[in-house]
Parts: structure tokens; sequence; C-alpha cells
């Protein structure tokens, strides 16, 4: 049990080459996380995500300083030819760019400028506050990746109590066009805390497809804050697959900052054994014609606990908008909770925007329906479980990435 | 092929079939017709094995007890159920759901199972003899057929799955002419010395297409009574007040 978890500002003295105006920064946020502390359920962001009861009850003591860990390269993935970024502890390690014209690309390690907004999660604090690894990823203008780009993302095996801050970003300039795969691979034998900050600016007419994917079930503590700018006729896509983790919240706020910039965040989540995973979105509707579509697909088993809080907000000039949320849960078993709260807060009166929640059990019906031909009750789940999942799936257009990311929930789901 | 002995099943408390008796031999076609409300759906469900049901008397296929097998093993031992209303399952392909289906089944009578390539071939040939487009096969099971499609695919998957004892739930309500030929021609295809159907039907309609070795007519969850095609016709002009 930690009491009264307070960072010192020793910690920022101790950070190397930085401005005045940085540590300045560095220190408005330290103040600013000292002064909550973890994020609790009284913060109405937190409400269903009591992130200090979630510490207290998993911690027994805390270390924010940065480590230095000894890497064992891991495999590849096999199933797609790749470009790919290791991280290791959120630090960069390594890339290759195989498959593209290098000159087009731009990858450094964290990136130092400050220009972020200050912002009201603790979490997001605590980043600005500590954060000094990650990476900085920049496409060059007019140019299309051939390949997707996979992200493996590695924890090593000596992260006892460790909170570690990260903070990337990634820019795509104008037409250009990028596909990620962030492939957490979790080997730490111990519980941390790993605490990202993402900053994804679109430029005019380029398009980004980020999904997000855990390797297998580990014990880690994963908070990542997105932050999006989306600029004239963008196209940015959020594919969720992210179960596995004992704690995991997204944090994602995009600002559709042009005309006609597009945004779809989709989740397919198999949540088991004590897991415990919320997304949180806001999209900002700020200029006339951008849509956004928000699908979000959770199935709930053993003690499991899922949640999504959507926010639309449309500005009195954002005429034309078209936005579009839903979210739908599969309780498995009564120990379960998925909650879901979404709110629309529209200023603009020429506006389509719709959202809709459901949850429930298993349809007996349908089970019964299966089982006639054959099929017990459990391969009958599987399926009706599969299908629940699979309209989010299906918007991977790629066959081979398809074929593994349905291997990995057929894994999740038959582990149950 | 099925005896069925003073059969009652209640649900929620409420007595639907009350003392049936019926006995369908290797090789025979049984339809039965009924009023709404007299029990034909429950008889179907409860054949299939179907939860929620309290069930007491005897029922035996190919000389064993039903009594305490569960849905899919019936279904594995040749016992089928065409859906009054096929279900919609979202998300499900049907050309995978019924390999799957037909895999189960051919496990559990330890036959080997069909590859992928063997089995589409099978559809191929299964959709080209009923005059089904195979097209809906790779469409998500049911979602967003029509109703004639629905039934069709019932059909088929009978066809695929070969069982030894069919039972056709209203297959024919709702259905234009041709759709119900493709139904009749599903199930005289399908007839054999080995195999059995339970035809459940309101309309003597279909029995034109299907000639039943057997008429019963289930009223208030019995049979009141049995006779060969001509009682269909006879119940097609006086209704099922006469009868009882």
């Amino acid at each position: 049990m930690i009491q009264n978890f307070e960072i010192n500002s020793k910690q920022i003295d101790e950070i190397k080459k930085i401005t005045t105006e940085e540590k300045n920064f560095r220190i408005k946020n330290l103040k600013l996380f000292n002064e909550v502390g973890f994020p609790h359920k009284r913060l109405e962001d937190w409400k269903f995500s009591d992130f200090k009861n979630i510490v207290d009850s998993n911690f027994d003591e805390l270390d924010t300083a940065s480590v230095t860990s000894n890497f064992n390269k891991i495999d590849l993935i096999k199933d797609f030819e790749h470009n790919y970024i290791f991280l290791v502890n959120g630090n960069l390690h390594s890339s290759n760019f195989n498959y593209e014209e290098k000159n087009k690309i731009k990858i450094t390690p964290f990136d130092k400028s400050i220009n972020y907004q200050l912002n009201k999660n603790p979490l997001v604090c605590l980043n600005h506050a500590l954060a000094e690894n990650g990476y900085s990823l920049e496409v060059d203008k007019n140019y299309k990746f051939k390949k997707v780009l996979v992200i493996y993302n590695v924890f090593t095996n000596d992260l006892k109590n460790k909170i570690l801050n990260n903070k990337n970003k990634i820019k795509v300039n104008e037409n250009s066009e990028l596909h990620i795969i962030e492939y957490t691979v979790n080997n730490s034998k111990f519980r941390f805390i790993n605490n990202a900050y993402e900053n994804i600016i679109l430029e005019k007419n380029s398009k980004l497809k980020n999904l997000y994917i855990q390797k297998s079930k580990n014990d880690g503590f994963f908070h990542k804050f997105i932050k999006n700018n989306l600029f004239l006729n963008s196209d940015y896509t959020n594919l969720i697959f992210s179960a596995g983790p004992k704690f995991h919240k997204l944090d994602i706020e995009c600002d559709l900052m042009a005309q006609n910039a597009k945004c779809n965040i989709l989740s397919a989540l198999f949540l088991n054994n004590n897991e415990h995973n919320e997304i949180k979105t806001r999209i900002n509707h700020l200029d006339s014609n951008c849509k956004s579509y928000q699908r979000v697909k959770n199935v709930l088993n053993s003690n499991s606990k899922g949640i999504f809080q959507g926010k639309i907000y449309v500005k009195d000039i954002a005429q034309k908008t078209d936005a579009y949320q839903l979210s739908k849960a599969l309780l498995l078993t009564d120990s379960v909770e998925f909650n879901s709260k979404p709110e629309l807060e529209i200023y603009a009166d020429d506006v389509k925007c719709s959202h809709g929640s459901t949850s429930g059990s298993i349809d007996e019906e349908s089970l019964h329906y299966l089982m006639t031909r054959g099929l017990n009750r459990k391969d009958s789940t599987k399926l009706l479980i599969k299908g629940f999942l699979n309209d989010v799936v299906e918007f991977i257009k790629n066959p081979s990435i398809k074929n593994f990311i349905e291997t990995k929930l057929d894994q999740q789901i038959n582990e149950n | 092929m099925l005896e069925i002995k003073n059969l009652k099943a209640s649900i929620n408390d409420k007595l639907i079939l009350k003392g049936l008796n019926l006995n369908i031999k290797d090789g025979e076609l049984h339809a039965v017709m009924g009023p709404n409300g007299s029990g034909k759906s429950t008889l179907a469900n409860v054949l299939s094995g179907k939860n929620g049901y309290e069930i007491s008397g005897d029922l035996k296929f190919k000389g064993q007890s039903l009594a305490e097998i569960p849905v899919e093993e019936r279904a594995q031992k040749g016992i089928f159920l065409a859906f009054q209303y096929p279900l919609e399952i979202p998300g499900v392909n049907t050309n995978n759901f019924l390999k799957t289906s037909l895999n189960s089944v051919r496990k559990a009578t330890g036959k080997k199972e069909l590859d992928t390539l063997s089995f589409l071939k099978l559809v191929k040939d299964k959709s080209l003899e009923l005059g089904i487009d195979e097209k809906i096969l790779s469409r998500q099971l049911n979602v967003g057929f029509s109703g004639g499609e629905k039934k069709k695919n019932e059909i088929l998957q009978m066809k695929i799955l070969d069982p030894a004892f069919s039972i056709l739930d209203e297959t024919d309500s709702g259905l234009d002419i041709d759709a119900l030929k493709i139904i009749a021609k599903g199930v005289n295809s399908s007839r054999a010395n080995n195999k059995s159907f339970l035809v459940i039907t309101h309309y003597q309609r279909l029995l034109d297409y299907i000639k039943p070795d057997f008429v019963h007519v289930l009223s208030d969850g019995k049979i009141v009574k049995t006779g060969c095609s001509d009682l269909a016709k006879e119940l097609e002009k006086t209704g099922y007040k006469k009868i009882n």
C-alpha cells in the first residue's frame, strides 16, 4: 500500500541538458501531479477506473527513476513483411526501414520540444514532468509507406515497481500515408506502470492507420494519452485490440482541425481474468464537414471490467459534422462489469450525431441454433464471440495482417 | 427411427404437450398439422433437445432414449431441425459455420473430417442440385437473408449434414411457389429407406409436393387424428374445428 505518493523535484534537477523553459514546464506539471496524486474515482474522467486504488492494491512501492536494461532480441513477426522500430522500456533502441525510401523518414529519440498543453489528467502531468524517453517519427510529404511499420514496444524482465514515462510524436506530412502496428511485448516478471503520451499530427491529405495489440496476457499497467491533430482532408484510423494487461487505459483526444478530416476509432476486446480496460475518447469537431466514427466492442469474461467513455464535441462553426458512436458489450458471466458513458456536446445546428450503447449476455436462442447443427456449447459460444467482434476485424484490409489479428483474438478466446 | 410415448412437456409451468404418441419408422415421412398453439413447435423444440422444458414420457431415437442427450449430441446422432425462424448470426460466415458443423457431426460419428476443398465441392454440388445460389454461403449466417433465402439455407444445411431424421418446422410458411418447390426437392431427393422426416405445417399446399406416408392432427398437445394424405385435403376444406 502506497501512502501519499509524491514526486520529488530533485528528479527534474537530474535531467540533463534542459532549458530553463523546459525545466519550468516540468516543475509546473510536477506540482499539478502532486496536488492530486494518482487519479481516483472522484475525478469525473476516472470515475470507473480508480487508478489510485488499483495502484494501492497492486504495488507496495513505486519508483520513477529511469532504467537502462539489457535487451535480448525478440522474434520478429513472420506473418507479413514489415519495417520496424524497437522500443525498449519506451526508449528508442533501433529501427529498420528496409522496405522504404529512407530519406523520406526521420526517426529520432525523444523530442525535447515542450509545446504541449497542460492537461487535467494527472498521469499526463506526471508524464510531462518526468518523461525522458520515447521517439519522434516524421514522414516526409508525398510519401506512402510500402509496408506496414511494426513498433515493437518491448518491456524487459526487470521492471519491478517502476513507473516508466515516455513520450512519442508521429507526424505524417502532406499527401503521405503510414500504417503502424504497435505490438506490445511485455517480458517483465514484475508489475510496473507504463505511462505514455503520444502526439499524432496528420497534415493535409495524409493518412495514418494505427493498430494496437498486445503479444500476450501480462501483468503490466498501461496508460496512454494520445493527442491527435488532424488537418484538412486527413484520415486517421485507430484499431484497438489491446486486451491482455492487468490494466489498460487509452485516453484519446482527437482534434478535427480542418475541413473533411476523418477519424475512426474501433476496438475489439476480449477481456478475461480480472483485466481492467478503459477506452476514453474525446472527439473535437472544430471545423465543418468532418467525420468521426467510433465502434467499441467488448466481450467480458471472468471478473473483468470494461469501460468506454466517449465524448463528441461539436464547435459552433463545425456545420455538416457527421459523428457516430456505438458501444456494445457482451457479458459472459455475472462477475463482470461494463460501464459506458456517451456524451454529446453540440453547438452547431446542422449536424448528424448519433450514439448508442448496448450490453447483454450471449443469446440463448442463437446458441441453440448453432448447437442443433452439432456444435457443443463451448464452440458455439466461441463462434458467437468471434462473430460479435468480427465487424471491427473486418476493417483490416490487408489479408495477412487480418489473419494475424484473427489468430491473436482466437488465442485470447480459446484461453477462455 | 423415432418412438414417442405419452410425451408431456411444459414450459414455465404451462403444460403444452399433454401425452403425445407418435411412431415414425425408417423411411417414413410424417406430416403434423394443427391449429396455432396446438404444440407443433414445442414438439420440434423438444425433439431437438432445447433447454427450458420440463419433460416426461418416453422419447427414443433408433432405440435409444433421448432423455439425457444434449442438443449437440442429438444433432451428431442424426437429428436435424429446420427452424421455423432461422436465427441471424452476425459476424459468422455461413460457409465456415457449415464446415465446423459438418465436421463436428463427422467427428462424432467416427468419419474423417473434410478439408476445405472437399467441403466446398460438397457445398457446390448440393447448392446446384437444389438450385440455390451458393453466393449466400459466403455471407454472414442468415444476416440480411430474405425469408425464402433463410428457409432454403435450412434445407441446404439439411442436405449437407445428411441426417437420418429431419424435422421441418413450418419450413413452408411465407414461401413463394418457386421456393416451396426447392424445399420439396430437397426433401424428396433425400428420401431413402434409412431416412425419416417429420414435416410440421399449417397448410396442405406443401403436401402437394411432398407426399407424406401419414398425416397427424395435433390439437391441444395431443395427436387427435391420424390418416393418409387425404386427411390433409379434408382439413383444408373443413378446418380443424370439426376434428375437435
